[in-house]
């Protein structure tokens, strides 16, 4: 890849990424939404995350990317993110059953 | 990251820079790995998809720059990341200068953070083994952040939905599932809003 179309390539998807960004902000900011709109906007974080916990979880390589460890490793980070609301423990919590689940799996 | 600039078809020097210019780990993450394998029109249009998201996260938070100065609503949406994102919905009660203050300190905490890890990533390659799966890391602090977002049922709802249509959908080209499963959930979170309003109703 040349130099000139890596550098144009970034510079047009971090143009592309800012007003994605900015686009609604500046425009809406001045004004009102409605309680309607408000509500259904609050499902739009758990929404969108959820869908990339999945994605980044699966890769490239479809349901393939998916493992046990690493279900298990969501599944009880969740579990502990619900019950302390607390995000650290969560991620800890989550990376040791990551390991542990993966080193039981490869000495049985 | 730093690892993955280190091995892409990209100079070393516009991988690092698009650290800054394109500041969103994800869609930054596939312009490195598909640079030179794919063309440029491609390349361009999956980041735009990738990024996508932002556009919903730009209006969920509309609101709380409202009453922020002019040049706050054109420089705060730059340090507009996943995580900026979810902080920011955590502290639904900030406004004014105590929301600016905070809001700049996460973004700039994040963006030199950040830019220190890609720059040791590139300096010493693939120094962490396979093995620790750091990859899996950012998975679960997204679920995290899911977990503690959800205020309401309806919210469950949206976040259940999204992944199972995620997940369903995975074999569609330039991670497009991410999005229709990110679409699905919205829209489930919407229609249990609405039954959860009409059983307050009734």
């Amino acid at each position: 890849m040349s130099t000139f179309s890596a550098l144009s390539a970034v510079l047009v998807i971090g143009l592309i990424t800012y007003l994605s960004r900015a686009g609604l902000i500046l425009f809406l900011a001045g004004r009102e939404l409605s309680s309607t709109v408000v509500r259904a906007l609050q499902n739009v974080g758990p929404a969108v995350m959820s869908a990339l916990v999945v994605s980044i979880l699966a890769g490239d390589e479809g349901m393939d990317g998916l493992d046990l460890p690493e279900l298990a490793a969501i599944s009880l980070a969740v579990f502990v993110g619900w019950k302390t609301r607390n995000l650290i423990l969560t991620l800890v919590v989550g990376m040791l059953t990551l390991w542990l689940v993966a080193a039981l799996l490869t000495n049985v | 990251m730093g690892v993955a600039i280190s091995e892409s078809a990209m100079p070393g020097w516009v991988g690092w820079l698009s650290s800054s210019i394109i500041w969103a780990g994800a869609a930054q993450f596939a312009t490195v790995s598909l640079a030179g394998s794919v063309s440029w029109l491609t390349l361009v249009a999956t980041a735009a998809i990738i990024n996508s998201r932002h556009v919903m996260y730009s209006a969920a938070t509309a609101s709380r720059f409202a009453d922020q100065p002019r040049w706050f609503r054109w420089v705060g949406p730059y340090l507009l990341i996943d995580q900026v994102f979810a902080m920011t919905a955590a502290v639904p009660d900030l406004s004014g200068r105590r929301f600016r203050r905070y809001y700049v300190a996460i973004g700039l905490f994040f963006w030199v953070g950040w830019h220190i890890c890609v720059s040791l990533g590139m300096a010493a390659g693939s120094v962490v083994p396979e093995s620790w799966r750091l990859g899996t890391a950012p998975a679960i602090m997204f679920a995290g952040f899911v977990v503690l977002g959800i205020r309401r049922w309806p919210g469950a709802v949206a976040a259940v939905v999204a992944a199972t249509v995620c997940a369903l959908t995975l074999g569609m080209p330039n991670r497009l599932g991410l999005l229709v499963g990110a679409i699905a959930g919205v829209a489930a979170g919407a229609m249990a809003d609405t039954f959860a309003a009409r059983a307050d109703a009734g």
